[in-house]
């Protein structure tokens, strides 16, 4: 059992991380990949919340998939999902207060984040319990890279720090005054606006497909 | 006169300003999904209009009439979806019925408004702004739709005439269409500090 | 949905299903809810307190001496205001401070704004929410600001282009780039200190 399982479980935890990357290769789960990657830390939050939430909803789909009614399916997985989101939120809310603030509404919004709902109709209401364990972290973990990628180098863009640590000496204010080369990193806020989310994950993306086209 | 003011300045802030699509980030999906050509561009934009509406008025009902007096904060979100899904099932068949044609085109992207996250998001933002009237919770959510529909109206314009342009290989498709959406948010910024 | 023409029993046999683990995930979320909900309430409470103890230092200990309670500031405007005593370790009143909330450039500006015992001076304030522009108008939350609140006499202010910023008075420089995030911030503070002081006078908080 164990034996012919797990070529395919590898299989499957690997698709998850590049091949099917949920980001990249789907463009799935978009509104939280662009909103709360302004820094590594809520990217961070919002990857293992998101993540947690799949592997709820997987098992409990995955349990139920063959009780389920076609026309009542949907509902069942929103409400699923509904149900763990809410304990997330409510985790987030009573043992991470800070980061509850700032990621507000974008936590519930993982509700209708595609990917949770696309893997329960996809992998986990098809599947057997222990593949739809590993699709979920699979997929969790792709996820959750993909956003503190993302994260990282908006983060340093726009501050030149990382995880709230500065990693590149920000230039002095009025450098210019004292003539002679920059001293240090110009920071970009930019980057930390919506702008600079779309321009990032746009050109990662493009990275992607040239990556994808030279190795096809 | 007051509340007419504050009324229209609302529904600007939220079309312009607060666009759910360019300072939000919501409703991306189908944002790059259907904003391939201008006329299935619009109908999603009224189809998500008008469930938006719907579904921010009962959800906002729904809020100030069951849970807050009853202290349910914590079915919200459980609350709030099954209302969405109502609403675009109700929309779904409507549309089947009386638009066969537009049923036709929209394909999946109609029962995917369920997990579009312009609706949920605009029904949980109703909530987070304190929103406590009900005039303005209609104004707002059907401000939400207008500004969905015109930032995936502008994106199918540009997409159009994007494929009569030079794109470098690997950025066709969705890659080149974030940028476009970044430099159009950076477009709409401008419009920030306008409205006190 | 079919259970309209159809008998209750299809209508049951089709959605049990969904009726039992609306039921499950009900009983769930109230036990997450009773488990977790006092750890909720104890957060919101800190987080105020860091707020007071972020602005008058010698704070041990707050009180709520106003709860949520709406007041006039303008003619067809009015808020919810909270107000706060802190006291230090001796139980000897140290200042108060009180929630305000006004329009910011992107979004609202939520304030914790303190003042001495007196009212006589403000000792600062906190943002407790805001959404301006990164590395513009979030400047508003950095010492260069902030700082020129700290002392400055309780009363109305004025924004300036240019001065010292160090010197605290009445004057506020503003930030540059950020002019709007700046009359933003010395815009609540002007609406809301004659309508508090006023408050807490009838209120026999202040003597």
């Amino acid at each position: 059992m164990a034996n012919s399982n797990s070529p395919k479980a590898l299989q499957t935890l690997l698709a998850g991380l590049w091949k099917e990357n949920p980001v990249l290769a789907l463009l799935l789960g978009m509104c939280p990949t662009l909103a709360v990657t302004a820094d590594v830390k809520s990217a961070l939050t919002m990857g293992l919340s998101t993540s947690f939430v799949l592997l709820c909803s997987n098992i409990v789909v995955s349990l139920m998939r063959n009780l389920l009614k076609p026309h009542l399916r949907i509902l069942m997985f929103t409400l699923t999902i509904a149900t763990f989101v809410t304990i997330a939120d409510l985790y987030l809310k009573a043992f991470l207060p800070a980061m509850s603030d700032k990621l507000g509404p974008y936590i519930p919004l993982i509700i209708v984040n595609c990917i949770i709902i696309c893997r329960a109709e996809a992998c986990a209401s098809k599947n057997g319990l222990f593949i739809s364990i590993i699709d979920a972290i699979g997929m969790g973990l792709g996820f959750t890279v993909t956003l503190c990628m993302l994260g990282a180098i908006r983060e340093i863009l726009a501050t030149g720090a990382v995880f709230g640590k500065q990693v590149l000496p920000v230039i002095s204010e009025n450098w210019y005054l004292t003539g002679g080369m920059p001293n240090g990193f110009i920071p970009m806020f930019a980057f930390a606006l919506p702008v600079g989310a779309f321009v990032t994950l746009g050109l990662i993306l493009g990275l992607v497909n040239m990556i994808n086209k030279k190795t096809a | 006169m007051d509340t007419l003011t504050t009324l229209v300045l609302g529904f600007l802030s939220i079309v312009i300003v607060n666009n759910l699509v360019f300072s939000k980030f919501l409703g991306i999906c189908p944002y790059l999904g259907v904003s391939g050509r201008i006329d299935m561009a619009f109908g999603m934009g009224l189809a998500v209009t008008f469930v938006v509406t719907l579904s921010g008025t009962l959800t906002w009902l729904i809020d100030h009439a069951l849970l807050i007096p009853n202290n349910l904060d914590i079915l919200r979100y459980v609350c709030f979806i099954l209302v969405i899904a109502g609403a675009v099932q109700l929309v779904e068949m409507y549309v089947r019925k009386f638009f066969p044609a537009l049923y036709e085109s929209f394909g999946i992207f109609l029962a995917l408004i369920t997990t579009n996250c312009a609706i949920l998001g605009m029904c949980l933002f109703l909530n987070l702004w304190k929103v406590d009237n009900i005039v303005e919770a209609v104004v707002l959510s059907f401000g939400a739709g207008i500004g969905f529909t015109m930032a995936i109206c502008i994106m199918a314009g540009i997409r159009e005439n994007l494929q009569l342009a030079n794109v470098p290989e690997a950025l066709k498709g969705a890659p080149i269409t974030l940028i476009t959406a970044g430099l159009l948010s950076m477009a709409f910024m401008g419009f920030a500090g306008m409205i006190k | 949905m079919q259970h309209k023409t159809n008998p209750i029993i299809l209508f049951i046999k089709e959605s049990w299903l969904l009726l039992v683990s609306a039921f499950i995930f009900g009983l769930l979320l109230a036990g997450i809810n009773a488990a977790w909900s006092p750890k909720v309430a104890i957060n919101k409470e800190n987080k105020i307190q860091d707020a007071i103890v972020a602005l008058i230092p010698a704070t041990a200990n707050s009180q709520v001496a106003i709860d949520n309670q709406p007041i006039q500031l303008g003619d067809k405007d009015t808020a919810k205001i909270s107000i706060y005593k802190a006291l230090d370790k001796n139980n000897k009143l140290v200042g108060f401070a009180f929630t305000a909330s006004g329009a910011g450039y992107a979004d609202k500006i939520d304030l914790m704004i303190a003042v001495d015992p007196s009212f006589k001076k403000f000792l600062g304030y906190k943002v407790i929410f805001s959404n301006e522009t990164a590395g513009f108008g979030s400047k508003i939350k950095e010492p260069f600001y902030r700082d020129q609140y700290i002392g400055a006499p309780a009363k109305k202010l004025t924004l300036k282009k240019v001065g010292n910023a160090k010197k605290i008075d009445d004057e506020i420089i503003a930030i540059s780039g950020a002019t709007i995030s700046s009359t933003a911030v010395i815009d609540i503070f002007n609406k809301y200190v004659d309508k508090v002081k006023d408050l807490m006078t009838q209120k026999g908080l202040l003597k």
